[in-house]
């Protein structure tokens, strides 16, 4: 079987400080690989560890960044045995609708069985890529996935946590599935597997290999701007003691009253 | 703000299709609304302002709502108009949304909190972990939306209203996905999104005793007990209902109280419409004093046993 699993690289939430005008500066936030997709590898591994004959190609769509060679290493030694990224300028601020385009042609030429995506990234939240490559690929997709229940060949058994009720899905290969956050806690890598990642096989391809010419604009980003605060109090009692609880006890009581 | 001639609507979970219509009503003037169901789900969508019923047929166990995407892109392309589609903020609003994006070639934009209709539609939702807020503008013939709970007032249901009805053919989807077992969510159902006070329990708390104190004072002040993420997802001490924050649920009452909470964004993000925030932590750098109205730097253990008697007093 072989399963490609996507990852999108996003700034370090910690480190994104807002400007006076609202806007947000991400120059000091080091790229990370966004938190659910270490779920949707992590995903990819341990399915690897079920079925014989398996390999795990990483996937990512961008800008520079993904040239990096520590962010390389990062992917690896989570467990994939080769990494694939297309990397292009124009790749830099892609909107999930053209992600999704530029994985459709990357997942073709490469083959595959398994397309394991995270549900959404930290930065824009879409959630909208997987999807969207499924149903370009014309293959079976569903997102929400919080449980590989089996795989044989051919077919995949999952489950899904929805909104309400949970749900058993067959899902006929080839497929992609896009997993949620509560389907596995991602292992941490060891020096072991850092060391091996350095090894692995990378492929870069350009948006030219890929034949990727124009792409739409079907929605385009207009401005991303923090909202003003509500101006809050701010009164921080400084200790516990009995004398400081009791302050603290009064304005509850009295928000309360 | 301009009106679309018709808004197309579809929720696949029923408490939630009156708002998705209010806000069809508002943006729109015909709302035509998908119903799966019975004829009591038809009459329901009438009654909320349906002007048109697209009828999908019986709830059917061998098939999943993602099942009918197909159906509804060629209902919507068969209408030939430019017009916005809006589905509820579910899991399964998310999938439909993402799969009739590709089959009707429109933008998606999910969790909106705001619409508006000038030179075309442009959608605002929450980015960078509730950081900020992300526009972004449609600029397909269709464009599709997910809506997140709060952005239009529901109208009370009038049983007078009717409207026309058309059943739809089901088109087979070209994928294959099986439902072979479909069951309900085990947990009581809470709606921590209209509790008029909530308790936020996070790591601090350290222990399952310790949030036994918690429900405790919470029950004292009235108010629901919710929590952060990893108290749901990594402890699994509360259900993922009862989460606050960007990936959980976003508060709207009175007071909000934080025990043991750092007050990173992706929590603060669904407190931070709350009147008034008080806080217990006892790292006084914690992000969550930021954010308050009023705090103390102290120890839970020692802080919220206290505060019972204080309460009980
Ligand atoms: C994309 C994304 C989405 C996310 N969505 C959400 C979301 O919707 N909701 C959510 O909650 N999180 C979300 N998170 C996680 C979020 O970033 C934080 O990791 C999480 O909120 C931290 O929870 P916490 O404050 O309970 O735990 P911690 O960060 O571990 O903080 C515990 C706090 O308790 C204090 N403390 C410890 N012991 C005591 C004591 N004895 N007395 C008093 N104080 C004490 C500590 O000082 C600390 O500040 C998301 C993360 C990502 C990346």
């Amino acid at each position: 079987m072989k399963i490609i699993t996507c990852y999108k690289l996003v700034p370090e939430e910690q480190d994104i400080t807002v400007a006076a005008d609202g806007s947000l500066d991400t120059n000091k936030a080091a790229p990370k690989i966004n938190p659910f997709d270490l779920c949707a590898v992590e995903a990819g591994v341990q399915l690897k560890s079920l079925i014989e004959g398996c390999s795990i190609t990483a996937m990512s769509v961008g800008g520079k960044a993904l040239e990096n060679p520590k962010a390389r290493k990062d992917i690896l030694s989570r467990g994939p045995d080769d990494l694939t990224v297309v990397i292009d300028e124009k790749f830099e601020q892609l909107l999930p609708h053209q992600t999704a385009r530029v994985l459709m042609a990357a997942a073709q030429k490469s083959g595959f069985d398994l397309i394991i995506c995270g549900d959404g990234s930290g930065d824009l939240y879409a959630q909208q890529v997987g999807l969207q490559l499924g149903e370009l690929l014309g293959v079976a997709n569903i997102n929400a996935v919080s449980k590989i229940i089996s795989a044989e060949p051919g077919k995949l058994t999952v489950e899904r946590a929805l909104d309400n009720e949970v749900e058993v899905l067959e899902i006929t290969l080839p497929a992609v599935i896009s997993v949620s956050a509560d389907i596995n806690e991602p292992s941490i890598p060891s020096m072991k597997t850092i060391l091996a990642a350095a090894k692995k096989p990378v492929t870069s391809l350009s948006a030219t290999e890929l034949e990727l010419t124009e792409f739409p604009a079907l929605v385009e980003l207009v401005s991303v701007i923090a909202p003003e605060q509500k101006a809050r109090q701010k009164i921080v009692i400084e200790g516990d003691d009995e004398q400081q609880i009791a302050q603290f006890a009064e304005h509850l009581r009295n928000a309360l009253n | 703000m301009s009106k679309l001639s018709n808004i197309w609507v579809f929720s696949d979970i029923a408490s939630r299709l009156p708002e998705m219509i209010a806000a069809g009503v508002a943006l729109g003037e015909k709302v035509s609304t998908f119903v799966i169901g019975t004829e009591a789900d038809i009459n329901a969508a009438f009654s909320y302002g349906a002007t048109h019923v697209y009828y999908l047929g019986d709830k059917d166990s061998q098939k999943i709502t993602e099942d009918y995407s197909h159906t509804m892109a060629q209902t919507i392309s068969a209408a030939a108009e430019n017009t916005l589609m809006l589905l509820a903020p579910t899991k399964r609003g998310k999938a439909l949304a993402s799969k009739l994006g590709v089959q009707l070639q429109a933008g998606v934009v999910n969790d909106v909190i705001e619409i508006s209709i000038e030179d075309g539609i442009r959608a605002k939702h929450m980015a960078y972990g509730g950081l900020a807020i992300a526009e972004e503008k449609i600029n397909s013939p269709v464009a599709i939306i997910t809506l997140s709970s709060g952005a239009y007032e529901v109208q009370a249901a009038d049983t007078a209203r009717t409207g026309e009805a058309v059943s739809v053919a089901f088109v087979e989807p070209a994928s294959t996905i099986k439902c072979v077992e479909r069951r309900a969510k085990q947990g009581e159902s809470v709606n921590l999104g209209k509790a008029k006070r909530v308790v936020g329990v996070g790591n601090g708390i350290g222990s399952q005793e310790n949030l036994q104190v918690a429900a405790e004072l919470s029950a004292l002040m009235g108010a629901e007990l919710g929590c952060s993420r990893p108290i749901a997802e990594t402890e699994k001490w509360m259900e993922r209902e009862r989460y606050i924050g960007v990936s959980g649920v976003m508060l709207k009452p009175e007071i909000y109280f934080a025990l043991g909470i750092s007050g990173q964004i992706q929590h603060m993000v669904g407190a931070l419409g709350s009147q008034t925030i008080f806080a217990v932590n006892k790292d006084k750098n914690a992000p969550i004093f930021q954010y308050v109205d009023y705090g103390i730097v102290g120890d839970v253990n020692k802080i919220m046993p206290a505060l019972i008697s204080a309460l009980k007093a």
